[in-house]
């Protein structure tokens, strides 16, 4: 894939390498085996919901709803006593959030901002609804799946590293994969080569509810109970993390590892904030500038959003 | 509500079928703010009365103040998120107590600050081609790291006493806030409709390659826009610590996002002004109105939440199929 579509340049690919050269040099602690394993376990959910929000930018699109969907996709989880039937439950809700999101935007023709915004705020109220105050209990299996070691590799590490497996699969091994590149870059000459748009749109976005909701799931699990606000700083973090790995959000510029480098930059960030003394306070500041300075290094040929 | 009125005034003359058309092409700020005064008259007469409603007015007033801003940027299609960061920002400059100045000197320091962010967006947007998303979330990010940071340090302090006077005075019944929110409406409005800026901006926003080959300093018009919707932030800010009258680190944080909403509702969309300056004024009264009747009802968080995000996906589904 040329370096054209992916959106990958030696600037992405180069700021984690750079913040974990430094980090290593500045903190003695940072390269110890137990650091880097908080570090996966971190970035892991920030990770796998960064992969939706990139499907959806391909296709033009935003989606602020994820945070929601997460919280709630927890929520659930924590409420339901059978963990079987919390992830179905959850997956589910995945499945109609992604398509009134993608009906709205590609049916109706609403404006994705306004279209996610509206059912981020829904969902946040539903997630209140089912649990107003942190709780609940998440069943111990699920806790199981997203804590401890799995033939040595962390088990956040493998989350990741099959939700990425899927969405590679999804983007360069699927017909739908291709039909997502094609409309983002020009929806309407892919519109005239026979590609159903408006189902393309509407996959993409269910695509990214599902990898928001694997993401709840891992959370919630992690901590082993639901939060209504779990979710709620990642709609903007997400799409951070894809600005940063370089996909464009005007559609069809993208790649996983973009993501990756996106998503990495961010927990480094956090990682060397805690280890330097940093007051937490000024990541948001640090980000902001790294941001500043990615979007700078890649002039677009439009002016605008 | 749309579907019934034409219905009503689809036998009557031509004249009628005329003013149905042109209710019909209205934004749905105006359908969703008379749906809602009809609901309240019945369901909540008091939210009508003559003491509630200037009160609601005035707090319609920074939300009204930012659709402008927002609006602005919309109509050239780009998007001005950093409202969040200006307006925390404002907020620690007069209430931190940090810095041995006067409030007027403060103020100026808050302008000085909006002058600046507003340039920064604009030339990162218009000179390095930068995604005005990404930049102005960046921007506003920056912001409300610095003074989340700053502020770990020491309690707010109380906002100015001429500011927080400003928030509570009266003119002819009318509060201050909403004269202001008048005073930045009445000339926007006849900036966009008499000037060649006006008419730059709309050719801007409808086809910017057309605009730039035309000859239209396309991007200074873009630049401008950010400037301006930066010093409205500052206003806002202004307005806000004023209600407060304390130094705070959650002020305005929903207004960037509600801001785009109420620009929308009230027909302005990415690259088009539909609904001129009216249309989203009405819009942030309908959203604060909404916000106000919604709490009145008792709902409760989660009820009012949900209603919310329904109402706002609503209006939006009816303005987008009915312009099809």
């Amino acid at each position: 894939m040329n370096s054209f579509r992916s959106g990958s340049s030696r600037y992405t690919v180069g700021l984690p390498l750079l913040l974990f050269a430094l980090l290593a040099l500045a903190a003695p602690s940072f390269l110890a085996t137990q650091n880097l394993v908080n570090v996966s376990g971190q970035i892991a959910a920030l990770l796998i919901v960064s992969l939706g929000q990139m499907v959806v930018a391909l296709v033009a699109g935003i989606d602020l709803s994820v945070g929601s969907v997460m919280s709630l996709a927890g929520c659930l989880v924590a409420t339901q006593a059978d963990p079987l039937w919390g992830v179905t439950l959850a997956l589910a809700l995945g499945l109609c959030v992604g398509l009134v999101n993608g009906l709205g935007v590609a049916v109706a023709g609403i404006h994705p901002l306004v279209m996610t915004l509206s059912t981020m705020t829904f969902l946040q109220g539903l997630a209140y609804l089912l649990l107003p105050i942190p709780g609940g209990a998440v069943p111990p299996v699920l806790g199981a799946l997203a804590n401890g070691n799995l033939w040595g590799v962390p088990r956040p590490l493998l989350w990741c590293a099959a939700c990425a497996l899927a969405v590679y699969l999804l983007l360069h091994r699927t017909r739908l994969g291709l039909h997502i590149f094609a409309v983002g870059a020009n929806a309407r000459s892919a519109h005239l080569n026979g590609v159903r748009a408006v189902a393309v749109v509407v996959s993409a976005y269910v695509v990214c509810s599902l990898l928001a909701v694997v993401a709840g799931i891992y959370l919630a699990a992690r901590v082993s109970s639901g939060d209504p606000a779990m979710g709620a700083a990642f709609g903007l973090e997400s799409v951070t993390a894809v600005a940063l790995g370089g996909i464009q959000l005007t559609g069809g510029v993208g790649s996983i590892l973009g993501v990756v480098t996106g998503a990495l930059s961010l927990g480094l960030i956090t990682n060397g904030i805690n280890l330097l003394g940093i007051s937490p306070f000024l990541r948001g500041t640090l980000t902001g500038l790294l941001l500043l300075a990615a979007v700078c290094a890649q002039r677009r040929k439009v002016v605008g959003l | 509500m749309k579907a019934g009125l034409s219905s009503a005034a689809a036998p009557a003359a031509p004249r009628a079928r005329r003013w149905a058309a042109a209710l019909l092409a209205l934004p749905p700020a105006y359908a969703g703010l008379a749906v809602l005064l009809m609901l309240a008259a019945v369901m909540r007469p008091q939210l009508l009365s003559a003491m509630l409603l200037p009160l609601i007015a005035r707090q319609a007033a920074p939300l009204g103040l930012a659709v402008i801003g927002q609006s602005l940027v919309m109509r050239g299609r780009s998007i001005d998120l950093s409202s969040g960061g200006v307006i925390v920002a404002v907020s620690y400059l007069l209430t931190s107590g940090y810095f041995p100045i006067s409030d007027a000197v403060a103020m100026v320091a808050c302008v000085a600050l909006g002058l600046v962010v507003g340039v920064v967006n604009g030339a990162l947007i218009v000179k390095a081609r930068a995604s005005a998303m990404i930049v102005t979330l960046a921007t506003s990010m920056i912001l409300t790291g610095c003074v989340v940071a700053l502020s770990q340090q020491r309690a707010p302090g109380d906002a100015p006493e001429f500011l927080r006077e400003l928030a509570r005075l009266r003119l002819l019944g009318i509060p201050v806030p909403v004269l202001v929110w008048l005073a930045v409406l009445l000339p926007a409005a006849l900036l966009l409709r008499g000037t060649v800026f006006g008419r730059y901006l709309d050719a801007t926003g409808a086809n910017p390659q057309a605009a730039a080959l035309s000859g239209i300093p396309h991007l200074r018009v873009i630049f401008l826009g950010h400037v301006a919707s930066a010093l409205i932030s500052v206003l806002c800010g202004f307005i806000l610590v004023g209600f407060v009258g304390k130094g705070s680190i959650t002020l305005g944080q929903d207004l960037a996002l509600n801001s785009l909403a109420a620009a929308i509702l009230g027909g302005v969309n990415f690259g088009s002004g539909r609904g001129g300056m009216a249309g989203p004024a009405v819009a942030a009264f309908m959203l604060t109105f909404l916000f106000n009747f919604l709490t009145s009802l008792g709902l409760g968080e989660p009820g009012r939440l949900m209603l919310q995000g329904a109402i706002i996906a609503a209006a939006a589904l009816a303005y987008s199929l009915n312009r099809k």
